[in-house]
């Protein structure tokens, strides 16, 4: 009975083409601008490290040290720590995993000084590589013993290893970073988080992840002259500080990430964190009352508004255009079945039954709904170029993926279905007699 | 009841998804229509200095670290500038309107005494010529004398510099003084910076309109004060230049001044592209919004003929019959107009009510504006309008339907 339905949809629409095209291109153009604002709406609400970034959370607290007063910009606690802060949490070991982490900009040469890169990358506190889920191509992360050591260790991945070394395989070369030489212990494979998760307070307005080129022990950067990025919240009194400054003690610059894994593990670093807190409170080291907290790096992200406001608005147009496409859609076609109540009076008077009528009807939308989304492919990928072509900040978000296929398949027949429901079961309602009677 | 009305009711499945679409597109459009006013005017802000006129270049240390070299040549790169074809004047700045770097104070009325504060108050900061350079005008009051300028550079922490005292003469907004001293002719008083308000400072001159770096809720849009310097810590030069010059004085800037010191990265930039760049996502808003809109209003606009053609087929010969008993072509025209009339106002009754609650939910979620029921009339004209073009037709081939229908069986 199917495909005898499906002929006789194909044929009728081969009877009325300018109306079933109307009907088809408002459904794609309907279904592309939705594919187009979700495409990038998952891009950058997804998790920012498949497989990692669920389990990883991020310390917050007040642990401002002096009376900031009247500092509008400070509106809940932040998740900046100092070096001495962040040492004492890692050390702690409390945490499945832990680490302290900034971001850092900075040259890396390799010992003739002929050749050097600027990368990006992290320094840390903490078995970052373990933590942080970096995959390692060759060699091996650094260890609790090397770390204590403040040991001139680093991990670069395979595009600093090829730049520099010509090969991938860069363990045991040596790296010169600021003033000192390091010994390349482990190679990783591309690491980037698909959004900005570090130092959200001072990267307000980057939304895409930055690629993290190199790894390396905080102490022993700072020990060969590299800083951080951004120097983070400086007290007053501390040295001139500017952007890549190692000048940083006076400063709160790291974050603290920790793994955890069950509900009953965050409650016990819960715990832990503001006990550590509030003994620093009680100390009279922090000023404030430090409401320290954990956050889950999603929540964490949204907190942060991460995700722009442009992007949540673009989706919601989009998806009151999808709505009024189906109306209009849904309009169109009642008065196109409508149109033909003597046939189906006819059927009804046969035999058929109401169920029957009304399927034939849903198969006709259904396939209706698939060539729309047939043309929403190629609206949706010219949709994602345009997007791509402006210089906006989450432009990188606007790629194909496979998964956007199956989601617009499954929109478009499920809008096809939507869109005949109401039209189908009028058209099925009409008493048989009187409609041979109007015919 | 009226004909009109009973006659929907044989068919309301389409009528109410007409309506339905509607008051749809009237709450959706009402609340774009709004948005993009509400960016417009954000983007048609001036900024009180001579946008079209100005280069400016950023420096940073190569010296990673160090800080030692920073703001130590400024002299030697402000003649070197100042000696590129095309500049007609240079100064440094610490920002510049809408580039987004700002620092801002609590700036007292009184010495010392916290209830008199007015926070969040934008310093601006720079060398001599600044005000010259970026086409500053004065409402009132006069330009630095040489003795007013200190070294000192806002939101410096840290260095010998920041140890020295804020300059003792500054050039404030309209907007700050009426802050400071509402209704009050400011020339010539006293307000005091610094964390403690110690410091005084005495206005010498008045602009009228002069933009933040940033728009923001706390510092507002143009609360500020401009101050004398001669050495700006990360400073930023300022180029006046030539209108046609621009693009050649950005691209060989960078040269210019690495060759006085080559151990830095310089980054210049053509001034209105900076303006341009600060609007860009309200730009693309509007854009989206525009194309959204007119996408929303062509849809029904299809819609509507589409039925309204479906409906003149149906009552073909019903038409028929009211011409062959009297009706002259106008009633027949105006009985289509009238029942879309009909029908639209019900969408545009119900999207009304749609666009307020979405206004609603948009104020609470994106802190936007309350939307004034101004625009709620705007788009009600709109969609009638848009009704009675889309109805025109059909209506018309309604009226063409000649009175011998009514003998034929269909």
């Amino acid at each position: 009975m199917f495909d005898y339905y499906l002929r006789l949809a194909l044929r009728r629409c081969r009877q009325n083409v300018p109306m079933v095209l109307l009907l088809v291109l408002t459904m794609a153009i309907g279904i592309a601008a939705c594919m187009t604002a979700m495409t990038i709406f998952r891009a950058l609400s997804g998790a920012p490290l498949p497989g990692v970034s669920p389990y990883l959370y991020v310390a917050t607290m007040d642990a401002r040290e002096e009376v900031d007063k009247d500092n509008p910009d400070y509106k809940q606690p932040d998740s900046l720590l100092k070096l001495v802060d962040a040492r004492v949490l890692v050390d702690a070991h409390r945490a499945v995993q832990q680490v302290a982490v900034a971001q850092s900009l900075t040259l890396l040469g390799d010992m003739d000084g002929r050749k050097s890169e600027q990368a990006y990358g992290l320094m840390a506190y903490g078995l970052a590589v373990q933590a942080l889920g970096v995959p390692l191509r060759y060699g091996r992360p650094w260890t609790e013993a090397e770390l204590a050591a403040n040991a001139p260790v680093l991990v670069i991945d395979t595009h600093v290893a090829q730049k520099l070394f010509g090969t991938e395989d860069a363990v045991g070369r040596s790296v010169m970073l600021g003033q000192r030489s390091f010994r390349v212990i482990g190679v990783s494979g591309e690491w980037k988080p698909r959004v900005q998760i570090f130092n959200l307070a001072e990267n307000a307005g980057s939304v895409m992840g930055q690629e993290e080129n190199f790894f390396v022990p905080a102490q022993a950067a700072l020990d060969a002259g590299v800083g951080p990025l951004i120097a983070g919240e400086c007290g007053k009194g501390a040295p001139v500080v500017s952007f890549q400054s190692a000048a940083v003690a006076q400063c709160r610059w790291m974050e603290t990430w920790v793994r955890l894994d069950t509900p009953s593990q965050l409650a016990d670093y819960g715990r832990f964190l503001a006990g550590y807190a509030d003994a620093q409170h009680d100390a009279g080291r922090f000023a404030y009352p430090p409401q320290a907290k954990l956050y889950g790096t999603q929540a964490w992200m949204t907190l942060n508004r991460v995700v722009p406001d442009d992007v949540h608005l673009n989706l919601m147009l989009a998806g009151a255009f999808l709505l009024l496409c189906l109306v209009n859609v849904a309009g169109l076609l009642a008065a196109r079945f409508l149109r033909r109540q003597g046939d189906v009076a006819i059927r009804r008077a046969l035999g058929a039954s109401r169920r029957d009528v009304f399927v034939q009807h849903l198969v006709e939308t259904g396939l209706l709904g698939l060539i729309g989304g047939a043309l929403a492919l190629p609206l949706t990928w010219l949709g994602l170029w345009i997007v791509r072509m402006q210089p906006v900040s989450y432009a990188e978000a606007a790629r194909f993926s496979p998964g956007v296929f199956v989601i617009l398949f499954a929109l478009s027949v499920g809008v096809g279905l939507l869109v005949g429901i109401l039209p189908a079961w009028r058209v099925c309602r009409q008493p048989p007699a009187l409609q041979i009677k109007i015919a | 009841m009226h004909p009109i009305v009973s006659a929907l009711k044989h068919h309301k499945t389409t009528v109410v998804l007409v309506a339905l679409e509607i008051a749809l597109t009237c709450a959706i459009v009402t609340n774009a229509l709004f948005l993009i006013g509400d960016r417009v005017a954000a983007m048609r802000v001036v900024t009180g200095v001579a946008d079209h006129e100005l280069v400016w270049a950023r420096t940073t240390g190569l010296d990673l670290g160090q800080d030692t070299r920073m703001g130590a040549d400024i002299d030697a790169d402000l003649a070197a500038l100042r000696g590129m074809p095309g500049v007609e004047s240079v100064a440094m700045a610490n920002t510049l309107p809408l580039s987004r770097n700002y620092m801002s104070v609590g700036a007292w009325r009184r010495p010392g005494d916290k209830k008199s504060e007015i926070d969040n108050v934008v310093e601006y900061a720079g060398t001599p010529g600044l005000l010259h350079t970026l086409g500053i005008k004065l409402s009132a009051g006069r330009d630095f004398l040489p003795q007013d300028y200190v070294p000192y550079t806002p939101g410096l922490f840290g260095s010998p510099d920041s140890k020295a005292p804020p300059p003792t003469a500054a050039i404030v907004t309209h907007t700050l003084a009426e802050a400071l001293w509402p209704g009050e002719n400011p020339l010539g008083k006293t307000f005091w910076l610094d964390s403690d308000g110690k410091e005084p400072v005495q206005v010498v001159g008045v602009t009228g309109h002069l933009l933040n770096p940033r728009i923001t809720k706390y510092q507002g849009a143009d609360r500020n004060m401009i101050l004398p310097s001669t050495r700006l810590v990360g400073g930023v030069y300022v180029l006046n230049v030539r209108p046609d010059m621009r693009g050649a004085v950005a691209r060989d800037l960078p040269g210019v001044l690495t060759r006085i010191d080559p151990a830095r990265m310089v980054k210049a930039e053509i001034y209105a592209d900076t303006i341009a760049d600060y609007y860009h996502g309200d730009r693309a808003m509007v854009w989206v919004l525009l194309v959204v809109t007119g996408c929303l209003l062509a849809l029904t606009a299809l819609g509507v003929v589409g039925l309204s053609s479906f409906w003149v087929q149906q009552r073909t010969r019903q038409i028929g019959i009211r011409r062959a008993i009297g009706a002259t072509r106008r009633d027949i025209l105006r009985y289509f107009q009238f029942e879309n009339l009909l029908i639209v106002t019900m969408g545009i009754a119900v999207g009304s009510l749609g666009a307020v609650g979405l206004n609603l939910w948009l104020m609470r979620r994106y802190e936007l504006a309350h939307m004034p029921l101004a625009w709620l009339a705007s788009g009600a004209v709109v969609l009638w309008s848009l009704g009675q073009c889309a109805v025109l037709g059909p209506a018309l081939r309604a009226s063409r339907v000649p009175p011998v229908v009514a003998t034929r069986t269909v």
